[in-house]
């Protein structure tokens, strides 16, 4: 079944078209990855669904719930997590803590006067094991390295739960061993959550991949398996430039 | 439970133990000490309270005051109306001949201890659902909120009939709850604010180490985060400005209780300043930190103007400036880096001796 339909999708800034008439479907548990240049409009495309911008036109589905006019938090509780491309987690914040924020499944305000702090993290603290946190839980996240905090991110998403998630360059500033792990943990991800990734490590995207789509400015430009892509003319050269 | 928590706690509970038994003992169980030291903690609310919206939420209210006020002049009212024989007797100055219809309600006591409580929360909610809806944050919050404090000092003022203006409500009765009639200058008053405020930073400490007053230190790091996540920012926000709201509501009620009537200086833009103040020398992370404060500098201001009749806002206000620019997180920012300065120390001195002993 299709969880997401995007569907003639477009923004302007100010006269420039960053997404114009963008249209593809996700299906459940699939891994998608969106490839392209620079300024083609990957990042903008997961800020239009996770309702960071907001559309000039054409229409996002969620599960047959037209999304595109809705407030983030809204599309957040329906099932739409986001991971940014510079990592954000709360600097001031314990690990543990960012974790008991991350997890809120209920967002509500009754809940949040009920509850300890760290109750939710307690419940999460098997997901920071996963991801090699678990020696760091009462460290500030402030202090943390680069490639921690894209796991913490991560792993915030993880307790997040949310049944589609965006990630956006998350192996950026990783090793490679750290990356495999990342792949890892993707992949079995994919067998209850739907990703979208953004990514430009090929060999990552060799890894997780179940389908690819390229962008260039703005529009889809080739869309298939990897082998597919990469015999893709055109793929060639609007990378090449020839 | 996280060992902030638990200093947290601990802290509560030794402030409590001195202002119930060691200020009473120190003021020799005299009558006007303790009526002054009851007007410290009943300040000590309000600065709490805004360390609830400043701290936690990162919001600065500027207009704590007016909501303070609004207490204030509830129980003055109910005061005033059991003081005098139908009409208050500024009314007939003012050419009034029947009480208003917004006095009425205020001959129970019940009513008006509710009232208290909810005008300033209703009134404090109703302009953070406008502010926080649009998304207005930071030093905005500040602006606005101050702007409604003075527009509403100024009407408070204008309303002569119906507020006693300039003079505000003197001549008050003595409140009395329960068959006992509110001494101010008693033992039994100053357990009565004492009570209030170590119950309202009970309730303030639950709130920071609650799950609410995780998400608004997440909300001050960073809301867009926070509503990625499922938050709806708006509410959380308006919520923490209601409970503040309220708080200040209270205090105000027993701070006219102490001084034995109410005027319109309470929702003084000063005022409000000064209640910044209190909450910047304590602390703003923490609630008792920020009670503390406003006891510290009301009775340093008290002490100060004693000895420097002349010169002592000079002073006090130096003091302040000293605390800014060498304590930006008060006594409680100083006394944690020192804290954990120490932590550190220490750990190293035990990674040290275990390389250099590795057998041991």
């Amino acid at each position: 079944m299709e969880q997401l339909q995007v569907t003639d999708l477009q923004v302007e800034f100010g006269g420039l078209r960053a997404v114009d008439g963008l249209s593809f479907s996700v299906q459940e548990g699939e891994i998608l990855c969106l490839l392209g240049p620079n300024g083609a409009g990957k990042s903008t495309t997961l800020d239009l669904i996770c309702g960071k911008t907001q559309p000039t036109d054409g229409s996002i589905q969620l599960n047959g719930v037209e999304i595109s006019q809705m407030l983030e938090f809204r599309r957040a509780r329906l099932g739409i997590g986001r991971k940014f491309q510079v990592p954000s987690v709360y600097k001031n914040l314990t690990v543990d803590e960012n974790l008991s924020v991350a997890r809120s499944r209920r967002p509500g305000m009754w809940n949040a006067l009920t509850r300890l702090s760290l109750t939710d993290a307690r419940e999460a603290a098997s997901i920071l094991d996963r991801v090699n946190l678990g020696a760091k839980r009462h460290e500030m996240a402030g202090n943390l390295s680069h490639g921690e905090t894209q796991w913490l991110e991560i792993a915030m998403l993880i307790a997040q739960d949310s049944k589609l998630i965006l990630m956006d360059e998350p192996t950026a500033g990783m090793t490679i061993q750290e990356t495999e792990r990342t792949a890892e943990i993707f992949r079995s991800l994919s067998d209850n959550h739907t990703l979208i990734v953004v990514e430009h490590d090929m060999s990552f995207v060799r890894t997780v991949a179940d389908r690819i789509i390229v962008m260039n400015r703005g529009a889809m430009l080739a869309e298939g398996t990897i082998e597919e892509i990469e015999a893709n003319e055109d793929v060639k050269t609007a990378y090449l430039g020839h | 439970m996280s060992s902030k928590f638990q200093y947290d706690l601990v802290a509560l509970v030794i402030f409590a133990l001195v202002v119930a038994f060691g200020v009473p003992a120190v003021m020799n169980y005299d009558g006007f000490e303790l009526n002054t030291f009851a007007r410290y903690l009943a300040l000590a609310i309000v600065s709490m309270a805004l360390s609830l919206s400043w701290g936690t939420a990162g919001l600065l209210n500027l207009g704590q005051a007016a909501t303070f006020g609004m207490g204030s002049y509830a129980m003055a009212m109910h005061l005033k109306l059991r003081a005098s024989d139908g009409l208050p007797d500024f009314m007939g100055w003012n050419n009034v001949e029947t009480l208003p219809w917004l006095w009425v309600p205020f001959e129970s006591l019940t009513f008006t201890l509710l009232a208290g409580l909810l005008v300033p929360a209703f009134i404090g909610g109703l302009i953070a659902i406008f502010m926080f809806r649009a998304r207005i944050a930071g030093v905005f919050v500040a602006i606005i909120t101050l702007a409604f404090l003075v527009a509403f000092q100024l009407l408070f003022i204008n309303q002569q009939g119906l507020t006693g203006g300039q003079n505000g409500l003197t001549g008050l009765a003595q409140m009395s709850l329960f068959g006992w009639t509110v001494d101010p200058y008693s033992m039994g008053f100053y357990n009565l604010v004492a009570g209030c405020l170590v119950v309202a930073l009970a309730f303030g400490v639950y709130l920071t180490h609650s799950k609410f007053g995780l998400i608004l230190r997440a909300i001050r790091e960073d809301a867009d985060r926070a509503r990625f996540f499922g938050y709806n920012v708006a509410s959380y926000q308006t919520l923490v400005f209601c409970i503040s709201a309220a708080l200040a509501g209270w205090a105000g009620m027993l701070y006219t209780l102490v001084l034995e009537f109410a005027s319109p200086t309470y929702m003084s833009v000063s005022f409000s300043l000064a209640i910044v103040i209190w909450c910047a020398v304590g602390g703003r992370e923490s609630v008792s930190a920020a009670a503390f404060g406003a006891i510290v500098v009301n009775m340093l201001e008290g002490r100060l103007s004693d000895v420097f009749v002349e010169g002592w806002h000079l002073i006090l206000g130096v003091i302040f400036v000293l605390v800014v620019m060498f304590m930006p997180r008060g006594i409680y920012g100083l006394l944690s880096d020192s804290v954990q300065k120490i932590r550190r120390i220490r750990r190293t001195r035990d990674q040290r001796s275990v390389e250099t002993f590795p057998n041991t």
